[in-house]
């Protein structure tokens, strides 16, 4: 099923004409990899600060505060270049269950730091200082770190694993 | 440009072909290396450009340039660290394919020049750092300084994209 699907969308008159520019597959995936970059190291200075990690006199919710405005675009950014590649590229992307559980693991891991940004705004007393965190804060850094590494996996992957039964 | 003897030394060594993954249980060598090259490269781009839009005056304005470098640039170094060990090992698996690609030569010509732009700061404007460093927008001279950096480190990853285009 999704071999046919892939097919088709790979055989309408937009898909050909990217495909056959040759810039356009390595310009996308650049951008792709830049807009990984910034929302990777964004996520490993706020986890490593909620985990204590790193001396530094600014505070979790300061960091956060700069930090996650650039997750949310850096999240946009590779939405719409991951849809670019998919619509260029459907085959290789849709019949690998790599690409499915990373798209899975990247639905799981936005709404959660949506969720973490607001509670963080709602406990910034409790969550900034170190004495007081609550264990799920730095639950949270670990599977966002665990997580995020993981996606990246999962979409280096994408290139090596082939499953033709999907 | 004539490759050099030793590229085409340390390409037939046992380690070059396990990594091009000829060796039984190597298969996943190459793209395990890859990856953690990826993982790497992303924590330097993304904390380089963390303290480059901080001299440029676009982000991170509540807090003083050498702080937030003091706190973030140590995870760049490992980062960098560990991004030249593993794009080491892809270099020994095939060398002499690397050596002759225009890409790759123009990654590490951007790697280069935003050395020297790092070093031309860290010389310069960065030795009188505490005498500027709250005034926004920062001085002309920072913000040159970040914008050539996020610019040739931009250069790095798109041409480092780009030789897997290539060869």
């Amino acid at each position: 099923m999704f071999r046919s699907i892939a097919e088709q969308i790979a055989n309408s008159h937009l898909s050909i004409i990217l495909q056959s520019t040759p810039w356009v597959v390595p310009v996308t995936q650049s951008i792709h990899i830049i807009a990984l970059s910034m929302l990777f190291a964004s996520v490993l200075m706020i986890s490593l600060r909620l985990l204590g990690f790193g001396a530094s006199g600014r505070s979790v919710s300061q960091i956060a505060g700069t930090l996650l405005p650039w997750i949310w675009r850096a999240l946009l950014v590779l939405l719409l270049t991951g849809l670019l590649q998919a619509f260029i590229e459907p085959v290789r992307q849709f019949i690998t269950p790599i690409f499915w559980l990373k798209m899975l693991l990247v639905a799981s891991l936005a709404p959660l730091t949506l969720w973490f940004s607001r509670t963080l705004r709602a406990n910034v007393t409790a969550w900034d200082a170190q004495a007081t965190r609550p264990a799920v804060a730095k639950l949270f850094a670990v599977v966002s770190i665990i997580g995020w590494s993981t996606v990246i996996v999962f979409g280096r992957f994408i290139a090596y694993v082939w499953a033709d039964y999907l | 440009m004539a490759t050099p003897e030793f590229i085409l030394a340390l390409q037939d060594t046992a380690l070059a072909s396990f990594i091009r993954g000829e060796t039984a249980g190597g298969e996943w060598a190459f793209p395990v290396i890859e990856t953690l090259h990826v993982m790497a490269l992303a924590t330097v781009y993304g904390s380089i450009a963390m303290v480059d839009l901080r001299m440029l005056g676009i982000t991170s304005r509540d807090v003083r340039l050498s702080k937030l470098a003091d706190e973030v640039l140590p995870w760049t170094w490992t980062a960098f660290l560990t991004a030249a060990l593993t794009g080491s090992l892809m270099f020994v698996s095939m060398g002499e394919t690397y050596w002759n690609n225009l890409e790759f030569r123009l990654k590490f010509l951007c790697m280069a020049l935003a050395g020297v732009n790092m070093a031309i700061y860290q010389f310069g404007m960065h030795r009188r750092v505490s005498e500027w460093d709250m005034r926004l927008p920062p001085p002309l001279a920072v913000r040159t300084a970040g914008a050539l950096s996020i610019t040739l480190w931009t250069g790095v990853v798109f041409f480092g994209r780009w030789i897997g285009f290539s060869i």
